[in-house]
């Protein structure tokens, strides 16, 4: 959707607290000094209630790169709307 | 004050905040070891960051995970190395399921050995420390075997929870040093549905979603804060709009809002709530903008007031400003502005005395009186961590008080006054009796308290048991009326020297000459062990200055240190004994035992 990866940007600048933060559809945990498997539980929270979507925990453990989220995350608004 | 403004208790901004706390614009420090079966990782920025907005700095100590009883059982783990002041154990009721499904014997052996096991940690780092123990309790489950029925079987695991937390709640009540943290009413009162997320647990052994987790941590910094000595002890009330519907001098009593039933329950359901309060020991004080005769008529003649007239220590109704009459109030019952709570429907009001007195408790009061207490008592204002019988007399004993002070104008002089009184005394050492009271006063005592240490009621127990030390407590009683336990003095011999290491009042009595009286005790005391001094320290709190010159006018001289921190030494034979008015309780006299 169109904003989707405009949200997630302002999203993922919050969560893991860095302004200048860019997302890029490759982009994976290894390239984010603070994303680690505990902040990826509150990226996930922090995303989850942005989208009003859920994820299901295989999503959570299973997400590879930033482009995979937002996938996930317009699969998700769609089916909802 | 800061923590009820309407600052974000979300947890993202407490994640965020705790990121760029400043320790050294706090004021204190505690030490604080984390003990559970759920993963702490999250939890301890969010306790971070509250005590910081509290001005303390939160030295926190991460136990290995599911590692309560390793820790406790090892005289030389990380835990005990830490040296704790508190030690919180977080007990999961997942960790519970997972365990509850691997039973070997039937449900009752289960709780059994359970609570057995949580009270054997408690016994055992008490062996070890003196710290504060804080025990959770387990968030009930949401699962139903039975549906309904699970009540009726006591082998559900519903029933098993709860009967695990009544066990908790049996064991604690007899225990000095161990605290609850109630898990389960905060999980309840957010609801077990939005409460627990299982996929968390899963990943990351996380005990509650994480947006509750705040609440959680606030219920730490709560217990501890009380601990320390930040207590409410008045809630001071207007009374148009907030104890009752409408305004009194417009309306008249019969048209005022105010009812057991229907319109004006609302305002019967606060006067209900802080009836309660008054009857734990919470002072209740009035400041309303009004004709004293038209603020009194609800009280003498509305059929459904609940609040007596005799339920509130200080009536003020004037049309001076608010914060003035809060001072006077503060004057009046001599406790801190911080121990006050004020409650106003009046925005107006709130932020005027917020503005003027900004340590006094101002609430946000819901637009709909039908939300009040549920809005004042989700801010949890009334933690405590101590409740005595001298709880219950507080309102009675502030009411003779303002008798007293009536009385003496009637006397030409204070010292004809003092000796009208017919003053009673009884010092002795501490005693298991009256340790609840001591242990409160020690962290309550904020004015007259000369070195402000705030030992716990543990720690109270072991200065008790110390043959070295020698742990006083003092009980006055005059003719008006019996003011209980009051003071306490904690003194030890070291060389040629009786040290006075603590030495704490309660306002209540002051200019009485009690403190003339137990300094010739010291004195005596001393000179009877055949030491040549006394000697005595002043820590300077934001609080205490009104004992700031205490030895000198005993004639101690200074010694060393600063203005922060003063050394006073008294050479016992240039000592002479005060003149007060006031004797040892007959049968009680002779009580202090070396």
């Amino acid at each position: 959707m169109v904003d989707t990866w405009e949200r997630m940007q302002v999203v993922f600048r919050d969560t893991f607290d860095e302004d200048s933060l860019q997302l890029r559809p490759d982009m994976t945990a290894a390239d984010v000094e603070a994303w680690d498997s505990l902040t990826h539980i509150n990226l996930i929270v922090d995303i989850e209630r942005e989208f009003k979507v859920r994820f299901t925990t295989a999503e959570v453990t299973g997400l590879k790169t930033v482009g995979d989220l937002a996938a996930l995350v317009d699969k998700k608004r769609s089916a909802a709307s | 004050m800061t923590d009820l403004q309407p600052i974000a208790m979300d947890h993202a901004s407490l994640l965020r905040e705790s990121k760029r706390l400043d320790p050294a614009a706090t004021r204190s420090k505690v030490r604080i070891a984390l003990l559970s079966d759920a993963a702490t990782q999250q939890f301890v920025p969010l306790l971070r960051t509250l005590f910081h907005r509290h001005g303390v700095h939160a030295d926190l100590y991460e136990g290995p995970f599911d590692g309560i009883q390793l820790e406790a059982l090892n005289p030389n783990s990380g835990l005990y190395r830490f040296q704790p002041d508190f030690i919180v154990m977080l007990n999961s009721i997942q960790a519970l399921r997972a365990a509850f499904s691997q039973r070997n014997g039937d449900a009752s052996a289960f709780i059994e050995e359970r609570t057995r096991g949580i009270v054997e940690v408690w016994d055992t780092i008490q062996q070890h420390t003196t710290a504060t123990l804080v025990q959770s309790t387990f968030a009930m489950p949401y699962e139903r075997y039975f549906g309904n029925f699970d009540q009726k079987v006591p082998s559900s695991f519903y029933s098993v929870a709860a009967a695990l937390n009544a066990c908790i709640g049996q064991q604690v009540r007899s225990r000095a040093g161990v605290l609850i943290n109630d898990v389960e009413s905060i999980a309840s009162w957010v609801g077990r549905r939005e409460w627990f997320d299982d996929r968390f647990w899963d990943i990351a052994k996380s005990f509650c979603a994480l947006p509750h987790m705040p609440l959680v941590a606030k219920n730490i910094v709560d217990i501890v804060m009380a601990s320390r000595g930040r207590v409410v002890k008045c809630v001071v009330l207007d009374l148009d709009n907030t104890l009752w519907g409408g305004v009194i001098g417009d309306d008249g009593v019969d048209g005022i809002r105010l009812s057991a039933h229907g319109d004006g329950e609302a305002f019967y359901r606060l006067q209900a709530y802080l009836k309660e309060l008054r009857n734990r020991g919470i002072l209740l004080a009035v400041c309303s903008k009004n004709e004293m005769a038209a603020a009194v008529l609800p009280f003498d003649k509305h059929p459904d007031m609940l609040l007596q007239r005799s339920d509130i220590t200080v009536f003020i109704a004037n049309w001076i400003d608010k914060a003035e009459n809060i001072r006077k109030i503060h004057d009046v019952l001599n406790i801190g502005f911080d121990s006050m709570v004020f409650l106003d429907d009046n925005p107006f009001e709130r932020n005027l005395v917020r503005c003027l007195l900004p340590d006094v408790i101002v609430p946000e009061l819901p637009e709909d009186p039908a939300d009040y207490v549920r809005a004042i008592s989700e801010l949890n204002l009334f933690e405590t961590t101590s409740f005595s019988g001298e709880d219950l007399k507080r309102a009675e004993l502030y009411r003779v008080e303002a008798d007293r002070r009536e009385a003496q104008a009637a006397y030409a002089s204070a010292e004809d006054f003092l000796q009208s009184l017919d003053m009673r005394i009884v010092v002795s050492r501490f005693d298991p009796f009256h340790l609840p009271r001591i242990a409160q006063l020690i962290q309550r005592s904020n004015q007259f308290n000369l070195t402000t240490h705030r030992y716990t009621e543990a720690e109270c127990d072991a200065l008790m048991n110390n043959p070295n030390v020698l742990p006083l407590y003092a009980k006055l009683s005059d003719r008006l009326g019996d003011h209980g336990l009051i003071g306490l003095i904690v003194m030890e011999p070291r060389g040629d020297e009786l040290v006075i290491v603590d030495w704490l009042m309660s306002c209540r009595v002051l200019a009485r000459g009690v403190e003339q009286y137990l300094m010739n005790l010291v004195v005596a005391e001393a000179r009877q062990r055949n030491l040549t001094n006394v000697r005595g320290q002043y820590i300077r709190t934001a609080k205490n200055q009104m004992v700031e010159g205490f030895f000198s006018q005993f004639g101690f001289v200074q010694t060393g240190g600063d203005a922060n921190r003063a050394d006073w030494l008294l050479d016992c034979s240039t000592y002479q004994a005060r003149e007060t008015f006031i004797s040892p309780a007959g049968e009680l006299a002779a009580t202090v035992h070396p």
